[in-house]
């Protein structure tokens, strides 16, 4: 989680897309935004200071500027310093509203900067909220790998050189695609969506044990990689031990928590000669149909109850009598 | 080998819940279990072969176990099944 961004950052990745622009105080953009709330003053403005929150990002929209221009001389220049006391981080804009030249006076004196928007407050709210929301979104990094099978995103866990990264390569290999691979960061957003993605050096290379590192993006293509996945299972890979238990039939089911987002956790034993990838496709595509409303154990449970209250209760194996007489 | 026939006395029968709990017993032991009910045979530990039984309440079983620890399979397989899979 970013601590603070300086309003330079949010200057340089917005100016494009917000369409901003510097109207004074090249020395403001040093100023810490710690915050990813936005602000209107409107009451701050007109002299009611107590639990302001100066410590977001002010939006100036038609009203306040409106409220500005109505005031006079001495009423203005009393609002304006009474508020420009504040350590504010940055003063936007919104509507290309013209600014009052003695707000920009002030703002100059005091290192804050002003930038101005063509776009309304309600879209500037909007998209400058998702950005902050995005920036100082609460992140954790996890031990893994990270596939997107069939549209769903497993975290493949485990102890090192269990074979996670040489699991990830086969599901590549039969048309899933790697997110990334032995570092995942993982973000969350909107309070309850996870979306991990890898680091900006390792850039879909994963390492295989014997061989080195591997560039996935160049030996598969575009179409066997992506940049972030929101991530929907967590499949731990544990040496299979005997005499642990494991579950079998799935009624029960595991979760696992990251930053406070709770997602479907699966254990998974494994040894030689068991195929992991074909396990995790169906993992996958047993998650979509619990999404979509079907859960097979709860099924197959509620299938063998009612056929065990059947009153003429035939054996299910004596059921299948026509079989003999097929000879197919 | 050792045989013994108990009766289902849960309300739902042998469904899926009792069924892992079962199976889950008899993976510890290393006696081969095996369970018979109505000319239908299956392997004790196989948790959808014991499904199939469909055993309902009141249903009767046969347990066979043969093996080293024989005795203290049938036990433990015989208690649960006293029990009631601690269900009811």
């Amino acid at each position: 989680m970013n601590e603070f961004i300086t309003v330079r950052t949010l200057l340089i990745e917005n100016e494009a897309r917000l369409k901003l622009k510097l109207i004074c105080s090249e020395n403001g953009l040093n100023r810490k935004i710690t915050n990813n709330d936005l602000h209107r003053p409107g009451l701050a403005l007109s002299g009611f200071v107590e639990l302001f929150t100066s410590d977001r990002i002010q939006i100036l929209g038609n009203t306040e500027i409106k409220y500005l221009n109505s005031l006079n001389e001495k009423e203005l220049k009393q609002s304006l310093n009474r508020y420009m006391e504040f350590e504010i981080p940055a003063i936007i804009v919104s509507n290309d509203n013209p600014i009052p030249e003695y707000l920009v006076q002030t703002a100059t004196k005091r290192y804050i900067s002003i930038l101005q928007t063509p776009f309304s407050t309600t879209q500037l709210t909007h998209l400058l909220g998702e950005y902050l929301e995005d920036k100082f979104a609460p992140q954790m990094s996890r031990h893994g790998s990270l596939v997107d099978v069939y549209g769903i995103g497993i975290l493949l866990t485990g102890r090192s050189g269990i074979g996670k990264s040489e699991i990830a390569l086969d599901l590549v290999e039969r048309g899933h695609r790697l997110v990334a691979d032995d570092l995942v960061i993982v973000r969350r957003k909107a309070e309850e969506i996870l979306i991990g993605s890898g680091t900006e050096i390792a850039q879909h290379t994963l390492e295989i044990r014997g061989v080195g590192i591997i560039d996935v993006r160049r030996i598969f293509g575009i179409r066997g990689v992506r940049m972030q996945k929101r991530v929907e299972l967590e499949v731990n890979l544990v040496d299979w031990s005997q005499g642990k238990e494991y579950e079998r039939v799935g009624l029960e089911e595991q979760e696992t928590d990251m930053l406070g987002v709770k997602i479907p956790l699966v254990e998974l034993p494994i040894h030689p000669g068991k195929n992991i990838t074909v396990i995790a496709e169906t993992i996958a595509m047993n998650h979509l149909l619990k999404t979509y409303g079907y859960h097979a154990p709860k099924e197959f449970n509620k299938r063998l109850k009612d056929y065990m209250r059947q009153k003429d209760f035939i054996p299910i194996h004596k059921d299948l009598d026509y079989l003999k007489k097929d000879m197919e | 080998m050792i045989q013994k026939r108990v009766t289902i006395e849960n309300t739902s029968g042998l469904h899926a819940r009792p069924a892992a709990h079962l199976v889950k017993i008899a993976g510890k032991f290393d006696s081969d279990i095996k369970i018979l009910k109505d000319g239908l045979e299956v392997n004790g530990k196989s948790i959808m072969g014991v499904m199939m039984l469909a055993a309902e309440q009141g249903s009767e079983l046969e347990f066979v176990v043969d093996g080293t620890d024989e005795q203290e399979a049938m036990d433990a397989l015989v208690e649960l099944v006293e029990k009631k899979f601690y269900e009811d």
